[in-house]
């Protein structure tokens, strides 16, 4: 069953200072079963995180429409819960407070909030830090209390921009197992953004390709790899195949991106 | 020891503040006592301080200082109230902003006391026209740097809250309040210093009572002791009310402080 449809949906935003206007992203088609995993790939500045705005309905498209469960999207709204490339959490809240920021937005009597960030804060193994606050936090930390307050609000469907892409490496390999963990838990619906050819592997079963800026989606890709998945699945032949494939692809974007810089 | 930005410990911190009020205390009185001033311009610290006594025992200076407190607290205590509202309506709601902010910033730069005679006329010279006086002086000003700050609300918050179900109330209320809190009192504290400007001018012009009214009657007696006296217990005032602000700010946005 479909969820989320994205539908010829294209971008083009208007010139700055008389300049021409730029092409963000050409008409775009996804489709998103429920429980997918995709992640959309692509070099920078190829229109992802314009594509995931949309969606979330913080932009509106020039043309082409996005369809959540059967209703277009004229906004955003807590059935699209999203995690931001840049660090989004509300400093004046603790970690706590944060988490609880949707579920009390909308009501639920504050003992079930409480049962539900003591749920989340397990979750992302942020025990103990209930009450820091961001300033005390480090990256990773941040990010991991981002993505409790996105899942303690029990979106539809899980957006994220890049959520890992500021960590060092082993961070961001502890994180990808983390959210993979939950989604082989909970069999959420997630759409992901990222550059990085391994973390869209690893965690998707489809991944989808976009072409350097203006931005279209290239290819769809299935991923094939059983689940659960450890990370010792990335040094599998399966995984290499994949891997080699999607590196051609990206290569190809990446340098038709550096040719057209204006 | 001059690294950039680097901190230092409280109590060196303290010491330096208190040495720069002694040097300057000693420079007072090498000027004075070694007679480079004359005592008709320039009292000594010691005739200062018995000017002091004398005024807080034979003068009922408590009463003016009160008096002055007053003022200042009720006059920026009323621009407050109605100030920060509209300062957060204009920096949230664009159409508000642009309808207030011209004549808002045309206002401002009304010096404040080239009313006083035409505030005399309307309210005489009784509190009216100390408070309305005040009022003009602070309203203003902090209606703009409220309306600034609530502006600058970071965006990526607000769109944050949004994907977490906010509603445009829940958006003001649990993202630009919380969010502009700390520098909104950050600004009260600035305009607070400046409203005592105003109270003095007030009461140098037309009072029977108040700090202002006090140096206005030793200039008649040329004593400088006492003007300076009297200068200095504002500053002081200023200190206290400064460092009650400050660790009032501290206790309430914990998160804005520390790293
Ligand atoms: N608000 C805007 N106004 C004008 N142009 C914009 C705006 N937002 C994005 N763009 C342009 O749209 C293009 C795509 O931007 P987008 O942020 O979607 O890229 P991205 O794929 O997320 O890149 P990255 O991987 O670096 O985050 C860029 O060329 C950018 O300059
Ligand atoms: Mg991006």
């Amino acid at each position: 069953m479909s969820r989320l449809r994205v539908e010829e949906v294209a971008r083009t935003f208007p010139g700055v200072r008389g300049g021409p206007p730029t092409v963000a992203l050409q008409p775009t088609d996804i489709e998103v079963a429920d429980n997918d995993f995709i992640t959309i790939l692509g070099p920078s500045g190829c229109g992802k995180s314009t594509l995931l705005r949309i969606v979330a309905g913080l932009d509106r498209p020039s043309s082409g429409r996005v369809v959540l469960d059967g209703k277009p999207v004229t906004g955003p709204g807590r059935d699209r819960g999203m995690v931001f490339q840049s660090y989004t959490l509300f400093p004046w809240l603790s970690v706590a407070d944060n988490i609880a920021f949707g579920p009390r937005e909308r009501g639920v009597p504050k003992p079930e909030q409480d049962a539900l960030v003591a749920r989340y804060v397990e979750r992302v193994g942020l025990k103990g830090f209930e009450h820091h606050y961001p300033k005390m936090l480090s990256g990773g930390m941040q990010q991991r209390t981002a993505l409790a307050r996105a899942l303690a609000n029990d979106p539809a469907i899980l957006l994220l921009d890049e959520p890992f892409g500021a960590l060092d490496n082993q961070t961001r390999a502890l994180m990808q197992e983390l959210l993979l963990g939950i989604w082989e838990a909970d069999r959420k619906t997630v759409l992901f953004v990222t550059h990085d050819i391994e973390e869209a592997i690893f965690m998707a079963n489809r991944v989808a390709v976009m072409s350097a800026r203006p931005g279209r989606i290239k290819t769809d890709l299935r991923i094939d790899l059983p689940h659960p998945r450890h990370y010792t699945i990335k040094t599998t032949p399966e995984f290499a195949a994949y891997k080699a494939r999607l590196t051609d692809e990206i290569r190809e974007e990446s340098i038709r991106a550096a040719a057209m810089v204006p | 020891m001059f690294e950039p930005l680097r901190p230092i410990p409280p109590g060196r911190r303290t010491a330096l503040g208190v040495l720069f009020f002694v040097l300057f205390i000693a420079a007072w009185a090498g000027a004075t006592f070694g007679g480079l001033v004359k005592p008709l311009f320039l009292a000594d610290p010691l005739k200062t301080l018995n000017a002091g006594i004398s005024l807080f025992a034979e003068f009922g200076f408590l009463g003016d200082v009160a008096m002055t407190i007053w003022r200042v607290v009720g006059g920026f205590a009323i621009a407050a109230v109605v100030a920060v509202p509209l300062g957060i309506a204009m920096g949230a709601f664009k159409p508000v902003e642009a309808f207030f902010e011209p004549f808002i910033s045309f206002a401002r730069y009304l010096p404040a006391s080239a009313f006083i005679p035409l505030l005399i006329l309307w309210a005489g010279i009784g509190e009216a026209q100390k408070l309305a006086l005040i009022f003009i002086g602070s309203f203003f000003q902090i209606v703009l740097m409220v309306a600034v700050t609530v502006g600058a609300t970071r965006m990526d918050l607000v769109e944050a809250a949004y994907t977490l179900g906010a509603d445009r109330t829940g958006i003001v209320r649990r993202v630009i309040l919380p969010g502009a809190a700390p520098a909104i009192a950050e600004t009260l504290r600035l305009v607070l210093g400046w409203a005592w400007t105003y109270v003095i001018v007030a009461e140098l012009i037309g009072a029977s009572s108040g700090i202002g009214h006090m140096i206005m009657d030793s200039q008649r007696l040329l004593d400088t002791g006492q003007m300076i006296f009297g200068i200095f217990v504002i500053g002081v005032i200023g200190l206290i009310s400064d460092f009650l602000f400050k660790s009032l700010n501290e206790r309430l946005f914990p998160w804005n402080f520390g790293r």
